[in-house]
């Protein structure tokens, strides 16, 4: 067990819409989610005294936020930084609060991802009509690779080739994951899709498909975090924190194409950290999440966190072994690939309502935790939610990993 | 072979660290990063240390620009403007020849080949080949097959 674990919890959430385009800024889309987190929590804006967020030049910051919203902060903390910084910033939560820092803690994304900055790099209407090719880019965008399902998609295919697996495995992803999301009101895409209606989706670039990538939205999402003792006094059941890793790094992390194996990816490094800080196994585990950019990502966290051996990922998600009601239920908001694109921390959002047992499905009592677990219905709350595995994925080589439980656990 | 690449939507920047590569490519050296007191090489240039023993007395090795294909994308859908009248093109990362190291280092690079998709494979070797821009500055590596091997595999979906 590790020295703080169970001692912060995650006490609100909130987000905006889903939307392309927002026609809004992103401090105003900031603005709705932390006012939205807050309400969740039953908290005031003057009872938060820390905040932090992340982007990639893209985005408000902490103090254009607490201008707007009257808050006086003791702690505002902006970083650079993409996928798995959510998880990361929860973990500086913990720190900064035990250390005295601050007292409660608000933690936010905003970006019009789909409108504005895309992290392919392409503009809102397509391909870049002049690219600047500076700095690491000399040497990947000035051949033609540069977005994230280009450079994936090189792991993707060394993978396939080195394991034997084929891309049904990636289908059974999409297919789960847009399950979830057909249960999700909020969510972009709720038609559900069969294996063969993603082998038959058009190329992007090979090894993926068009239902391998995810939704691109713009959005903004908020999560707060607080010590054990004021969570109790808080609206909801505290999700309590039982541990993680933030941000671990594999070795030659930054385009650096001569590491041993491509697709050894960054979890191999802190699955043993994050179990052994929450003090459980992997079959103590009620659901997953996983930042599935592309149904690829989900696959390979889900091996490098040693739910199944190397190599075996791909016979591991056969059968809907992801899917509600099944072994291992993963990304049950719809994820990335379903639900919108957050970069990672609707997962985190996702996990801590299911743990609370108030999934904002389509049962009627869902706000006071009463759901009738039928999925024809729209219920879309899982039956034992106790424990949850949250892994984030900046990149391969890097990833952060949120374990968390609820009262029942 | 792929289309061509528009070149004149692609501005190369070089910098204080990967000047010396460009110059490099237009004597059509493929150049990598040596370490002049371990002897270890990296690529891209951009980094200025050894990261296996901490120098910052980086050299260059130049390699005779052939290697084996580790792995591969075909990019359908383009991004970069420039590519727009490549696609479906193939980009892959390549094992130089030259650059296996004693204790199992080998240097990894990348490039755009000038073959096909139905041409390519993981496992087959290749070699660079020198393609100028409408930039003097700038020649661009790209990379050709020019052999076959018995292990190889290909994505067929």
């Amino acid at each position: 067990m590790g020295a703080l674990t169970d001692k912060y919890c995650i006490v609100g959430v909130g987000e905006t819409p889903h939307m392309r385009p927002s026609n809004r800024t992103t401090l105003s889309m900031a603005c709705e989610a932390i006012t939205k987190a807050l309400a969740d929590a039953g908290l005031k804006p003057g009872d938060v005294d820390g905040m932090t967020s992340y982007q990639a030049g893209d985005s408000t910051t902490s103090p254009h936020v607490a201008t707007a919203l009257g808050m006086r902060l003791n702690y505002a903390v902006d970083i650079l930084g993409g996928g798995s910084s959510g998880e990361a910033l929860v973990a500086n939560a913990i720190g900064l609060i035990e250390a005295g820092y601050c007292e409660t803690m608000v933690i936010f994304r905003s970006m019009n991802g789909r409108s504005g900055r895309r992290m392919g790099g392409q503009t809102p209407g397509g391909p870049i009509p002049v690219a600047n090719a500076e700095g690491d880019a000399q040497f990947n965008l000035g051949w033609g690779w540069t977005t994230p399902a280009q450079r994936f998609g090189m792991s993707a295919m060394r993978y396939l080739r080195d394991t034997g697996c084929t891309t049904k495995a990636f289908a059974e992803i999409a297919v789960a994951h847009r399950y979830h999301a057909t249960l999700n009101p909020k969510a972009i895409h709720r038609s559900p899709i069969t294996i063969e209606d993603h082998q038959r989706s058009r190329w992007i670039v090979k090894p993926f498909r068009l239902l391998d990538c995810c939704q691109e939205t713009d959005v903004s999402v908020a999560i707060i975090v607080t010590s054990r003792e004021r969570a109790y006094d808080l609206r909801h059941p505290p999700v309590f924190i039982m541990g993680g890793y933030a941000r671990t790094l594999t070795d030659s992390p930054q385009w650096n194409y001569s590491r041993e194996s491509l697709h050894y990816v960054a979890g191999n490094y802190g699955w043993k950290r994050s179990f052994g800080m929450a003090g459980i196994s992997h079959k103590d585990v009620d659901f997953v999440s996983c930042y599935d950019a592309f149904t690829f990502t989900t696959l390979i966290q889900l091996e490098a966190n040693g739910f199944c051996g190397r190599g075996e990922a791909g016979e591991f998600v056969k059968g809907g072994r992801l899917q509600i009601d099944h072994e291992l239920p993963s990304n049950l908001s719809g994820g990335h690939l379903s639900e919108g694109y957050t970069h990672g921390v609707q997962m985190v959002i996702e996990n801590v309502r299911q743990l609370r047992h108030r999934a904002d499905d389509a049962c009627p009592g869902w706000a006071e935790g009463k759901h009738t677990y039928d999925r024809k219905a729209g219920c879309r709350q899982l039956r034992k939610a106790d424990i949850c595995y949250g892994m984030g994925w900046g990149w391969e080589n890097m990833a952060s990993c949120l374990v968390l439980r609820g009262m029942a656990a | 072979m792929p289309g061509p690449i528009d070149y004149t939507k692609l501005r190369i920047l070089p910098d204080f660290d990967t000047v010396e590569w460009w110059a490099g490519t237009r004597e059509r050296k493929y150049l990598v990063r040596q370490c002049k007191a371990c002897g270890h090489k990296w690529f891209p240039p951009i980094f200025p240390a050894c990261a296996k023993c901490t120098s910052m007395d980086a050299g260059w090795f130049e390699t005779a620009g052939k290697g084996t294909i580790y792995s591969y994308v075909v990019v359908v859908q383009p991004i970069v403007g420039a590519f727009i009248g490549a696609v479906p093109y193939v980009v892959a990362i390549i094992e130089l020849d030259d650059c296996k190291e004693a204790d199992g280092r080998v240097t990894r690079v990348a490039g755009v080949m000038l073959n096909e998709e139905s041409e390519v494979a993981i496992g087959l070797p290749c070699e660079v080949v020198y393609e100028e821009t409408n930039d003097p500055k700038i020649v661009m590596p790209r990379w050709k097959i020019n052999g076959a091997a018995a292990d190889v595999w290909r994505f067929t979906e």
